[in-house]
């Protein structure tokens, strides 16, 4: 499996270099038919903010990693995957 | 009133005072100059008050890379250009001994207060921001 190294992109605080972050932002936000104007309202940040976690520039923080999840009503790791590190199961 | 808006009143409040300090400086009146100032303050803090400002943590996490950059920066540049201002005088090189370039040393020490400053202004901010979040406590 290939693994992204994308350490230089987002707010990583992993010293592990195998880790890399997708996430399904942009296939949820179509489900509920909002847009990112919508959404950054919703949990309380910028459009610009969305943008940035949908272009996987930057990793949110876990709070509002998790404040996304429940807006979505789903487990935070069906939003956001983490692939690689030492304990892949 | 809203952020953007915020912004735009931001924008005039400063080309407003920008306007009065260039005739204040045409006319050399210093009045001018510290009512334009006070007036573009008071204006911005009138603004404020009115504005909700909500900071999201992509903009505190920007702020917060492009200040550690800046430190980063700055402070080995004003340690290194201290020293190499204090070294020459101290040295007895002879392109200070006349005496035509006396002010560098005053700037050397300004630069080296400036740097020791900083260093001291960073180690107490880490110690009090490492206390905060939780580090230094025994191993349990």
């Amino acid at each position: 499996m290939e693994v992204a190294v994308m350490k230089n992109k987002q707010n990583l605080s992993y010293d592990d270099e195998n880790l890399s972050f997708r996430n399904k932002l942009k296939v949820f936000r179509a489900m509920h038919e909002l847009t990112q104007e919508q959404l950054a309202e919703k949990i309380g940040v910028s459009r610009q903010t969305v943008n940035a976690i949908e272009a996987d520039k930057y990793l949110p923080s876990l709070g509002l990693a998790f404040k996304i999840a429940k807006l979505f009503k789903v487990k935070i790791e069906e939003v956001f995957v983490c692939r690689g590190g030492t304990d892949e199961s | 009133m809203d952020d953007k808006k915020y912004r735009q009143v931001r924008v005039l409040v400063v080309f407003f005072v920008g306007v009065i300090m260039a005739i204040s400086l045409l006319r050399e009146s210093f009045l001018l100059s510290t009512a334009g100032i006070v007036t573009g303050m008071l204006f911005l803090a009138l603004a404020r008050s009115k504005t909700s400002i909500s900071l999201d943590e992509r903009e505190k996490t920007i702020r917060e890379k492009a200040a550690n950059l800046t430190y980063a920066i700055f402070a080995p540049t004003i340690g290194i250009g201290a020293f190499l201002l204090l070294f020459p005088t101290h040295s007895g090189l002879s392109v200070f001994a006349k005496g035509e370039f006396y002010y560098l040393e005053s700037l050397g020490m300004v630069f080296a207060y400036l740097a020791l400053f900083l260093i001291a202004i960073y180690a107490l901010s880490y110690h009090f921001l490492n206390k905060k979040y939780g580090g230094g406590g025994d191993e349990e």
